[in-house]
């Protein structure tokens, strides 16, 4: 042996021929303390720079007989001697620099297990932990591929772990949607873009079929993302499997979106349950509210415009013969003058609006878009239309799903139903009494689940909380928003840390059901090369409907 | 391991499992005796085994004549150039051993056995010191060795050792890796490790 030969075993060189000074290619260090409960602390390495490692990102311990799968939650600043925080070393010269970091002075990283996966390759939950001066080294494209499966039938790409950006975090579509799924975050996180792109995924793979009540037309048709260029709607990536329905056709045609068709409720159709649900928004007392129990006990089914009429008889009858004050029947009709601002609330209607929408949903297989044009800025028009259609299709959901008696061929579709400012639907004082309450309790029990995108969980029922399975979150600095999302997860106190200083764009934890592990994502950009993807498999591959089926109006499409 | 007639600097005049002196005359004086140079002595009975070590101090001694030359007021140059050239004046070359080689491979720690009285020491090859130095817990015994001046012999030690790296790369590479080892052993004396460092910066 030469000495050029010992001195190469002695510091292997890189590419560019310069000595690696580090131990082992790719390691970070070494597992130096910790537990189960609170994580493990690993010295790092000399020659990693604390800077290169951010919280959120994966790292693979070897332990003696399995890899743990754990995530960075903290990096920390330590010293062998504390004397040298009073004394610290000149680091001008590059040579000390490389000397004194990761000896004397060293930094930590609190990681959080999160898996193990055993010799014969499967994920499996912690139950333990590896032991002293194992091996952690970043986490390869083979052991996220190894988690997270890849891309198939049930699986849809949404993004990559963060510094992994050629691998993929493939959701587990068939778990997402039989829970239901939370999509959190601050205002201008790009909740809506992770809605669509959650949105697009299910439908893609046909896991189940989705009622969106769209706010703020954020989903059926194109919509100009903040930074300028317009993104397609769902409707656009995929036209044989969406409808798009509107209340407002005016707003639709103002936007230049297509729809295929124009709902209208009537008067009569309205309940004292979907009343009910205004309560805080349209400041109903429980006096009012039990005052259109009496009414519609009284009236029949056209209580509400016979109300809003107020013709003096009726007034006069109601108050000598019943227990309801005439203060509180003005009252009432006073705020329910409002509906007549509405205009897709009329007397009479001549179809069903829900019959047509159970019939898309169910017989078609169609994913339905729920468009409220101008509506969308009234939160009295949006709860009410989201609460009283989606009362009725669960009712026929119940009936369907009791009617099939077990037997899966005979079961409606899953259905997925989507609703925005969602804490305004599921207030803990409300959501006992509110179908979406139910809906999110009773889980997987009548194919019905929701979607409900918020940027404030903490106004959410704990319990309705409890029961989601999957929590898609995008930046959160409210303590209480914090805490509301990561209540009941395992390793939370680590995860806080993440969750907190996450990129306000494109970055996201998905936590819950669909993924073996609690992730950071970079999520795939809604672009060009997501509705290739996404497209590929749909008979009318992007082109619009009336092109390829010939007929129909501009706002009439044929099914 | 075997010993070459140029790079003989002595024989062993008294030895330790700690260390040993060697001595030799004046006029062969040179570089190889240098302060911090590896050196290797077969250990005692044994031709196999060889401790390595390194030169603490190199100490000229002195004579009567020697004595009363310095006292006079004026000494002839032919004179002082005759005492120099011809005069056998006594070195002693003192040695902390700081490992041994056992005919299979290096240990970085004392020798079974001292090495015998007259024994040859002569320096260490390039190879050599290269393949003992692949490891830094040599380090350890050096700066634990009270009776020498460890800072100082540390640093010249891994100067010397350094020079048996062809590229400047790789030769600073060696000092960040001996000088890391030397920054976890002084982790409680910064003052001192500072010390070494600067004496040891490229």
């Amino acid at each position: 042996m030469t000495t050029r030969d010992i001195l190469d075993d002695f510091f292997p060189r890189d590419a560019s021929g310069r000595p690696i000074l580090t131990t082992e290619s790719g390691r970070l260090g070494v597992v130096v303390g910790g537990s189960l409960s609170k994580g493990l602390v690993v010295k790092l390495d000399s020659g990693q720079s604390v800077e290169e490692l951010a919280v959120g990102r994966y790292v693979v311990v070897h332990g003696e007989s399995r890899r743990f799968f754990c995530m960075i939650n903290d990096v920390s600043l330590n010293s062998a001697n504390p004397a040298i925080q009073n004394d610290p070393p000149d680091i001008s010269d590059p040579f000390m620099r490389e000397i004194y970091y990761g000896t004397a002075a060293y930094g930590t990283i609190h990681v959080a297990p999160m898996l193990m996966i055993s010799e014969d390759g499967k994920p499996k939950p912690v139950k333990t932990i590896p032991g002293h001066f194992m091996s952690v080294y970043n986490a390869t494209a083979e052991d996220v591929n190894d988690v997270f499966g890849a891309e198939d039938a049930t699986h849809f790409n949404v993004g990559a772990p963060l510094e992994l950006e050629h691998t993929q975090i493939n959701l587990d579509l068939k778990r997402l949607v039989e829970r239901s799924i939370g999509v959190f975050g601050k205002s201008g996180t790009g909740k809506s873009f992770l809605t669509r792109v959650l949105l697009a995924g299910v439908i893609a793979k046909g896991q189940a079929v989705t009622l969106i009540f769209d706010m703020h037309n954020d989903y059926g048709w194109e919509i100009t993302d903040e930074r300028g260029p317009k993104v397609k709607g769902l409707y656009q990536l995929f036209p044989s499997k969406v409808t798009i329905i509107t209340l407002d056709a005016e707003s639709s045609r103002r936007r230049n979106a297509r729809y295929d068709f124009e709902v209208k409720l009537g008067y009569h159709e309205i309940e004292p349950e979907d009343i009910a649900m205004l309560k805080g928004t349209m400041n109903l007392t429980d006096t009012m509210i039990d005052a259109a129990y009496t009414l519609r006990k009284r009236w029949g089914e056209k209580w509400v415009k016979r109300l809003i009429d107020g013709r003096s008889d009726d007034i006069d009858e109601i108050v000598e013969n019943s227990n309801i004050q005439g203060g509180t029947l003005t009252a009432l009709q006073r705020r329910l003058e409002r509906f007549e601002r509405w205009e897709f609330l009329v007397p009479e209607t001549v179809t069903d609006s829900v019959k047509t929408i159970i019939d898309l949903l169910v017989d078609k297989r169609q994913n339905v878009v729920l468009e409220f044009g101008r509506y969308g800025n009234s939160l009295e028009a949006y709860i009410l239309v989201a609460n009283y259609l989606t009362r009725r299709i669960h009712e026929a959901y119940v009936e369907k799903v009791e009617k099939a008696l077990g037997d899966a061929a005979m079961e409606p579709p899953q259905l997925l139903i989507t609703i925005e400012e969602a804490h305004k639907f599921l207030d803990p004082l409300i959501a006992r009494q509110t179908i979406f309450g139910i809906i999110a309790r009773e889980l997987r029990k009548y194919n019905v689940t929701l979607l409900i995108v918020d940027q404030r969980p903490s106004g959410i029922d704990e319990e309705v909380m409890s029961q989601i399975g999957t929590r898609v979150t995008a930046l959160l600095d409210n303590e209480r928003d914090i805490n509301a999302v990561l209540n009941g997860i395992s390793g939370a106190p680590g995860l806080r840390e993440v969750l907190a200083r996450l990129d306000t764009k494109q970055q996201a934890i998905i936590m819950g059901h669909a993924v073996p592990m609690p992730v950071v994502v970079k999520t795939r950009g809604y672009n060009e090369e997501f509705y290739k993807a996404v497209m590929q498999g749909d008979p009318l591959d992007g082109k619009p409907a009336q092109s390829v089926l010939g007929t129909g109006g501009r706002s009439r499409r044929v099914n | 391991m075997s010993v070459h007639n140029l790079e003989i600097i002595g024989r062993v005049l008294r030895a330790s499992t700690r260390g040993f002196c060697c001595g030799t005359n004046s006029a062969n004086i040179n570089q190889r005796h240098d302060f911090g140079a590896f050196v290797k002595v077969p250990i005692t009975n044994d031709d196999h085994q060889w401790v390595i070590g390194l030169i603490y101090a190199v100490e000229i001694k002195d004579d009567l004549m020697i004595s009363e030359l310095v006292m006079a007021e004026s000494v002839d140059p032919n004179v002082l150039r005759d005492q120099r050239a011809n005069r056998m004046i006594p070195v002693e070359v003192s040695v902390l051993n700081i490992g041994y080689y056992d005919g299979d491979r290096f240990f970085h720690s004392l020798p079974p056995r001292p090495p015998m009285s007259l024994s040859e020491v002569s320096l260490c090859t390039s190879e050599e010191i290269a393949t003992f130095t692949q490891r830094s817990e040599y380090l350890r015994l050096i700066l634990q060795a009270s009776e020498v001046p460890s800072d100082d012999l540390v640093a010249m030690a891994l100067r010397f050792a350094s020079l048996c790296y062809p590229g400047q790369e790789d030769r600073r590479a060696f000092m960040i890796h001996n000088g890391r080892q030397l920054a976890r052993l002084l982790s409680n004396d910064l003052k001192r490790l500072s010390h070494i460092l600067t004496l040891i910066r490229p």
